[in-house]
């Protein structure tokens, strides 16, 4: 009943808003006519001269934030009375006509309202104020407005950066993680710089970006590069420049606005689809200057074998015993690229330089030193990496007169590096000056800089083989997957202690000696400049102006040595085997009959590449506000907006650098003439221009403090979809109506209730996809011909003209109901929504005769649903101690409606998961798997075919008889915060979760290894002889003839892609637990400090649940090696101290 | 109030016509066509850079079951007689889309040339966009459509014939009939051909010069079998007709040459005078033609190249290797691998193809000469041939006659032992490169494949698998597939 009631009110507001908006929106002379019957009131300023006649007593007093900060302009008022008065620039109030036995509030804008008793005469009070959180009594920074929550209609978080800054970590987009309900973020890697995949309520394009827009300070951070869903965990060295929030000093930030749905996006457009993250900064404050220090000290633990599941050196020379019996590990592997201790063994076996055989030809002396590394049992993870010490030592001084104020602030972040092969130091600058130059006239100037200095193991691009179905990266060393994949037989020094080699890429190799000798040097350097102006037109009328000039430049140099395995590979030629199969040699095409050379016989590489964006973004807008006969309030927004951003990209190899040899470069032409030949360009320069230009129009208005609506429109242009015109441009809109129940006559009688809102949104929103031919697309290429004297440089039809190419769009509905109760004790916030997503890009096989087989189009269509609650709140409240608590929850769950791209097998079984229609956003999909193979023990699936087979053809796509797994991204997730205070001690428990996700384990399956593979411990349990499969499920070892059978088919691999590899995401982490203890104030004022607390906290210590088909493997890391490295388990111990 | 809405509408407007233009800036590194030289560049992909051999060649009569080497589907499909399920290189579907994506470069160079207006400086542009829109069409023809014949060909469904870039994603087409499609080719062919400039190309050999033109004119009016035309143009293909120099000098020059890739590479070379028009594929061939199940053997090896030769008397220069020894092959398909990355180990695979070739254009004139009457004509061009393919060649002992004719074929209608003649040299000279599959659909040739399973596929003359199917996707654009 209630049900039905409630929504015919609903449906009336909707209807009488409608009219209304439409009313504001055709015109902007509406603020001429003033509504009827109105009259201007001035506010009606309480001055204390008016209650001296009623005067008992008079109170004076200070009032500071915790910061010891002081506050001006807060309201002090006697409970029950109409005295008050508020607190001038330097935080003093002085209140006369108090009775004596009365009760004092104090009440600030985003701070916790206190009441203090004016008992036993007392009459100088010194207060600090406890800044609130998520409270509702605050405003919703947009970037473009600050609005009251009262009067905001949209679906929005505020996270104050006290209470999510988690000490010791360094980026800002981490801390998110289970604060606000509809926000997940997953650690796919943990490197520093590199992003998280953070989504706002899920996917919203299915080949587009879906990572939310960051905004600071009113100004959209556009990113150096833009990595795309699949690029985020690839582990390539590029991913290191994927957050763009790298460069923020954590310490710095004020708050976040997590903006959620249309309305709350509206402002932003067409770049809004997948919500927005709003970081305001601090700003100087009236006072005198205080002085902020913040120093944390971390230290991360090494991993643990215990934690994994990889056999010990005993079992895997078990295992290599197989192998050497089935005829794989003989003398042949000499001449293999890569060989552990059975190649050592067989080339000891062999007369060396002296005349000497060092390892005698007998059994004995094989089988003593085979188990010598039999027993070695080494720890990789010890020699590799190191219980860290990162530090991070921040300033800030902030101060101010009622002219103008002042921020300043620094940091210095030192990582000397989780591995022995990364380090990262990162400066900070931050400068904000704020002036009021009369009552007409403000500005505003801001400068931020920051720069990174960081090293990372070498590493190259990954390279897909979807013949093989593998993801392949030449010379990798990404320590933490050289771990978990080199097997604990080899040893890193041998009995004397030198280094000890064994063979990759037919060189020798030493993971410590190459982790020395290949590494990649990146320095990033990022500087922005702001501006704003504030100019009263008239008492209502504003105009203002919004400027930054953001220039970011970024260098990888990656330096491999002349001592490096990779150098060495193309100076491997000892044996004419080798000689036959090395690829990096070099076999002159205009020689008849030439044998492979050596081609760079000095030195080794400086590989460089760069990444440039230089980035401007104006804004001009006129705010009218005004309020007319007390009861309508107005708020009108019209501006306009240009952006413009270009990015350059450039790269190249540099051959035969002498490291050791004062840096002279030695090159062999025909290393140059080798690169030319196999058409590889030798450097590579891409530009990108990005212009964009919008208009737009919003308006806000509340009758009577309880009915508020919300309406917006925006024409948004941009060069990024080509030269069409009709294109390029593109309206927005969104409306949304609240209504604040709590206002209503029959509410004000309950008193338990203190806020209830009920509100409603909806809106287009659009963001672009990925495709650029709105016209035809052009791109130069040279062409791929034998001989270099015939090839030319052509001009490719990349792309067709497409002139119906548009944005991909999105309407999205958000209901919610926001309440407080009990005077704080509970706050929550409900929210529904669907979003219905249309015109995505989606890429499908054409009939070709137009001249290109696959399009991207705007032919996708995807809905989502979700629901979100954040339930939290002060629950106890006592002198001494307290019970704070926060939950979140965001459910969401997307479906692809329409897409008619035809995947094949290999794009949807992979661990990033593909898309197919009738399915969520990145579904997992699996091979199923039919039983080991009665006579080998070999895996048999359900092949494209629907037969029982060995072999499955990845590039087919004939997808019916896949098994679809889940979604990759979860479906629910969120945090569950507990803070515990007594006297000066402060406890945080912060708990995440996410559920209803699928993962694929590790593909350690492979048709031959070799005894440098490290093995999982399920191999104790794989089929040994027939029969075997009747008990197991884990293939054979296979043996040499055998493998010769499987002709070109990779059942091994098809194994790592088939149900049995699928684990369940979902899983319940202990994110943090942090105890603080804040010196008292006493203390502090006799040795001259305004505060002193002591932080020690431990992040990520406990995964408390995850699913045990994981064995150690985290559900959040892609191993994909290159620069990716899994999140940690780090300890803080965090001072700040104020002055 | 009034008047600041006026001023905020006037400088919206006024921002709004800046606005475009500040859009039009090129978002990323594309290449805009504004010279001449520039369409030319464009002009150098509208050649299909896919090849057909591959499907051509395996569901030929040069290959058989050899019982060993990988299956892979490009090539058993094709082998079996089944519409091909692959859609990757040297598939069908691959051909497909390469010979649209030729045509589609070549319609946007004609679109561009219109706009410039300045179309003088673009005359030879046009004329290689012309010829190289007919080629890829001809060619489309011949393998997606009924084969050419006179008295059907005005109701036998075509392929679509396209001459504009299509601007919207999903257009409809008709395939009309094989008879427009033919005219539409010829219409462009004789317009485009005398356009052609040879001096506008950098690689004159990857382009359409006057020669390569006058030599797919040969090969077009042959399959229209309208014969003096063919005469015509193949006699304005070398200079001074002196095709003797022009061949490919198997007995001389190759003969020296010892080393197997450099023998192989040497064949598509653009100094290779026989080479008249060369296009890079990417392809699989050199590694299919050679390793694969289905190919070719020892026993249709030697009755290729049989010793000696029967009509010249002489042995064959052409150099015969094997693989693994039950795999035979003519090196002349050479591999140009290209790596991902420097250092990767994968990467794709490109077959440089000579399209066109003297060799062929001898052919084609002594079959219209054959079929005009002239029998002296046709056997001097034999001649020419055995000249430079026979070891240590001698004009007096190697010399071809009619009576020699005659005698091996066993028929008195010289014509007729002209033709078989002509067929046979044509088998051996371009075994590998597909060239027999349309000498095939042209005298309407049974082929049959036997497989070690014992299966036994005949694929008679007026077979419907003759004609490749047509990719199931263009019933997106209103394309109906072929009868089956």
């Amino acid at each position: 009943m209630q049900r039905s009631n409630f929504l015919n009110r609903r449906n009336r507001e909707h209807r009488n808003f409608l009219l209304f908006t439409i009313l504001l929106l055709l015109t902007v002379r509406l603020s001429a006519h003033p509504l009827p019957g109105n009259a201007l009131v001035k506010t009606h300023v309480v001055t204390t001269k008016d209650f001296t006649l009623l005067a008992d007593t008079t109170i004076r007093g200070r009032i500071t934030a915790k910061d010891g900060s002081v506050l001006p302009g807060v309201s002090v008022t006697v409970k029950g009375k109409q005295t008050g008065t508020t607190t001038n620039m330097d935080g003093v109030f002085v209140l006369s006509g108090v009775a004596s036995n009365a009760t004092i509030i104090i009440s600030n804008v985003g701070y916790e309202t206190m009441e203090v008793k004016v008992a036993g005469g007392r009459t100088a009070f010194n207060l600090v104020m406890e800044s609130a959180a998520n409270t509702l009594q605050d405003v919703v920074v947009t970037g473009f407005q600050s609005i009251d929550k009262k009067k905001f209609t949209g679906a929005a978080v505020t996270l104050k950066a006290v209470d999510v800054k988690m000490d010791g970590y360094t980026d800002v987009s981490r801390m998110l993680e289970g604060r606000a309900a509809g926000v997940s973020v997953q650690n796919v890697s943990s490197t520093f710089g590199s992003a998280p995949k953070v989504r706002i309520r899920g996917a919203t394009s299915i080949n587009g970006d879906n990572k939310p827009l960051w905004v600071v300070d009113g100004v959209v951070l556009e990113d150096i590069v833009n990595i795309s869903n699949d690029q985020l965990s690839s582990g390539d060295p590029t991913t290191l420049l994927g957050s763009s929030v790298a460069g923020i000093n954590s310490n710095d930030i004020e708050s976040f606005d997590i903006l959620k749905d249309a309305a709350a996006t509206a402002l932003y457009g067409a770049r809004a689809m997948n919500g927005v993250v709003v970081i305001t900064t601090k700003k100087g404050r009236t006072g005198k200057p205080s002085i902020n220090y913040v120093g944390n000290f971390s230290t991360q633990l090494k991993p643990m074998y215990a934690d994994y599941n990889i056999m010990n050196s005993a079992e895997q020379m078990s295992v290599l015993g197989e192998l050497e019996r089935k005829g794989i590990l003989t003398s042949d592997i000499l001449s293999q690229s890569n060989w552990g201790v059975y190649g050592k063994m067989y080339s000891l076996l062999q007369l060396d330089a002296n005349g000497n055989f060092p390892l005698q030809n007998t059994t004995e002396a094989k089988a003593a030193y085979l188990k010598n590394y039999a027993l070695a049992n080494t720890d990789w993870y010890d020699v590799l990496f190191r219980n860290s010490l990162m530090q991070e030592h921040s300033l800030s001084i902030s101060s101010g007169t009622d002219k103008s104020q002042h921020f300043f602030s620094t940091s210095f972040y030192n990582d000397n590096g989780w591995t022995v092969a990364d380090n990262v130091k990162r400066y900070t600058l931050n400068f904000r000056n704020n002036y009021t130059f009369s009552d007409r006239l403000t500005a505003g100037f801001l400068t931020t800089g920051s720069v990174r200095q960081q090293k990372v193991p070498g590493t190259l691009k990954r390279v897909s083989n979807p013949v093989s179905g593998e993801f392949n990266r030449d010379f990798d060393i990404n320590p933490f997957s050289f771990a978990l994949n080199s097997s604990r037989t080899l040893t890193a020094y041998d009995d004397q202690g030198d280094l000890n080699y064994y063979q990759r890429n037919f060189a020798p190799f030493n993971i410590l000696k190459e982790l020395e000798n290949n590494y990649i040097d990146i320095n990033v350097i990022d500087l922005k400049l702001q501006g704003e102006l504030g100019y009263k037109l008239t008492k209502h009328l504003k105009y203002e102006f919004i400027g930054a000039l953001r220039y970011v430049k970024s260098s990888q140099e990656h330096q491999i040595t002349e001592n490096s395995n990779m150098a060495n590979a193309y100076r491997a030629a000892s044996t004419s085997s080798i000689r036959e199969r090395n690829q990096f040699l070099y076999r002159d095409p205009d020689v008849p009959g030439a044998q492979p050379v050596v081609v760079l016989p000095y030195g080794g590489f400086y590989n460089r590449a760069e990444d440039k964006l230089l980035n401007f973004d104006v804004r001009n807008s006129l705010n009218y506000v005004n309020t007319f006969a007390e009861k309508h309030s107005l708020n009108l927004l019209l501006g306009q907006q240009i952006k413009y951003a270009d990015r350059q990209n450039f790269s190249n190899i540099g051959y035969g650098y002498q490291y050791d040899n004062g840096g002279v470069p030695f090159v062999d032409y025909r290393i140059l003439k080798q690169t030319i030949e196999a058409s590889f360009p030798y450097y590579d320069l891409t530009k990108n221009a990005d212009r964009f230009a919008a208009f737009y129009f919003n308006a806000q208005y509340t009758y009577d403090r309880k009915y508020n609506f919300y309406g917006t429109v925006r024409y948004d242009g941009s060069n990024q979809l080509g030269s069409s015109r009709t294109a390029r441009w593109l309206p927005t809109w969104s409306f949304g109506g609240a209504w604040n129940l709590d206002e209503e006559k029959v509410m004000q009688d309950l008193n338990w209730l203190d806020l209830l809102k009920l509100r409603a949104s909806y809106g287009l929103t659009a963001s672009l996809g990925p495709a650029t031919n709105s016209s035809y697309v052009l791109n130069s290429a040279t062409t791929n011909r034998t001989f270099p004297t015939e090839r030319e440089s052509v001009i490719n039809l990349t792309y067709l003209e497409n002139a119906d190419l548009t944005w991909e769009k999105n309407y999205q509905t958000n209901i919610g109901l926001d309440g407080g109760l009990f005077r704080g004790k509970v706050n929550f916030s409900l929210d529904v929504y669907s979003r219905t997503s249309f015109d995505l890009i989606s890429r499908f096989k054409t009939a070709g005769i137009g001249g290109e087989a696959y399009k991207s189009a705007n032919y996708a269509d995807m809905t989502s649903k979700g629901a979100e609650i954040l339930i939290g709140g002060q629950v106890i409240k006592r002198k001494d101690w307290g019970w704070r608590t926060n939950l979140t929850f965001g459910y969401n769950n997307t479906k692809i409606s329409n897409a008619k791209n035809l995947p094949l097998i290999f794009d949807l079984v992979k661990a990033e998961g593909g898309n197919t229609e009738g399915y969520p956003v990145n579904g997992l999909f699996s091979i199923k798997f039919d039983g080991l193979n009665h006579a080998t023990g070999v895996p048999q699936f359900i092949n494209e075919e629907g037969k029982s087979s060995n072999d499955v053809y990845l590039q087919s796509d004939s997808i019916a008889y896949l098994k679809y797994e889940g979604p990759v991204d979860p479906t629910i997730t969120g945090g569950f915060s507990n803070t515990f205070n007594y006297k000066s001690f402060s406890l945080n428990v912060f708990v995440t979760y996410q559920f209803g996700n699928k993962i694929r384990l590790y593909p350690v399956f492979k048709t031959d290894y070799s005894d440098y593979d490290a093995l999982p411990k399920e191999f104790n349990d794989r089929w040994e002889i027939p029969g075997d499969e009747l008990i197991t499920n884990v293939p054979s070892v296979l043996d040499a003839y055998y493998k010769t059978l499987q002709q070109g088919a990779s059942p091994y691999n098809n194994y790592n892609y088939s149900t049995e590899r699928v684990a369940d995401g979902g899983f319940v982490r202990l994110k943090t637990v942090s105890l603080s203890y804040n010196l008292p104030g006493d203390a502090l004022k006799r040795i001259g400090f305004n505060s002193l607390s002591i932080t020690g906290a431990a992040i990520n210590p406990w995964l408390i649940y995850s699913d045990p088909k994981l064995k150690g493997q985290d559900p959040e890391f892609f191993n994909s090696g290159g620069v990716a490295q899994p999140i940690s388990k780090q300890f803080t111990l965090s001072v700040k101290l104020g002055l | 109030m009034q008047r600041t809405s006026f001023y905020i509408g006037f400088a919206l407007l006024i921002l709004c016509t800046g606005c475009n233009k500040y859009l039009e800036t090129e978002p990323d590194n594309r290449a805009l066509i504004n010279t001449p030289q520039k369409v030319s560049q464009l002009l150098a992909t509208a050649y299909p850079q896919a090849g057909y051999a591959s499907f051509a060649e395996t569901m030929s009569d040069n290959v058989t079951d050899i019982g060993v080497g990988p299956q892979e589907r490009v090539i058993t499909d094709p082998y079996l007689f089944v519409d091909s399920r692959d859609n990757n290189e040297d598939s069908p579907e691959f051909y497909w889309n390469a010979c649209y994506k030729a045509i589609a470069a070549a319609n946007q160079a004609l679109a561009s040339i219109k706009v410039s207006g300045d179309t003088s400086a673009y005359t030879a542009q046009k004329g290689e966009a012309l010829v190289a829109r007919a080629y890829a069409h001809f060619m489309l023809v011949n393998f997606f459509a009924t084969f050419y014949n006179e008295a059907t060909a005005a109701s036998d469904p075509g392929i679509p014939y396209v001459t504009e870039p299509e601007t919207i994603v999903i257009k409809q087409y008709d395939r009309m009939t094989v008879k427009y499609v033919y005219d539409m080719v010829e219409k462009d062919l004789f317009e485009g051909v005398g356009l052609i400039n040879d001096n506008s190309y950098s690689v004159p050999k990857y382009h359409f010069t006057r020669s390569a033109a006058y030599a797919f004119a040969s090969r077009f009016y042959l399959f229209k079998k309208d014969y003096a035309k063919v005469i015509q143009y193949a006699n304005m293909v070398v200079p001074n007709n002196d095709f003797a120099s022009n061949l490919r000098p198997w007995n001389t020059t190759y003969n020296d040459i010892s080393d197997v890739n450099t023998l192989m590479r040497t064949y598509a070379k653009a100094t290779e005078n026989a080479n008249l028009l060369l296009v890079e594929t990417e392809s699989l061939w050199a590694r299919n033609a050679v390793n694969n199940r289905y190919g070719l053997d020892a026993s249709i090896q030697s009755t290729l190249f049989k010793r000696p030769e029967p009509l010249s008397g002489g042995n064959w220069a052409i150099k015969l290797y094997s693989i693994n020894s039950d795999h035979k092959l003519v090196p002349k398909i050479d591999e140009y691998f290209v790596r991902v990355t420097v250092n990767a180990e994968i990467g794709n695979a490109y077959v440089m193809v000579p399209l066109l070739t003297v060799e062929e254009v001898l052919f084609n004139r002594a079959e219209a000469y054959a079929y005009t009457g002239n029998s002296a004509g046709a056997i001097a061009d034999l001649n020419t041939y055995a000249s430079k393919r026979m070891l240590n060649y001698s004009a007096t002992t190697n010399i071809i006659t009619a009576a020699k004719i005659n005698a091996v074929y066993g028929t008195t209608n010289i014509r007729d032992g002209i033709i078989r003649a002509i067929l046979d040299y044509k088998r051996s000279e371009f075994v590998h490169e597909g060239m027999r599959w349309f000498d095939i659909l042209r005298y309407g040739l049974t082929v049959t494949h036997k497989t070690q399973e014992g299966q036994t596929l005949v694929l008679t003359a007026n077979d419907p698998r003759k004609v490749l199917q047509i990719p199931s996707s263009a019933a997106l654009s209103g394309v109906a597939q072929n009868p089956r």
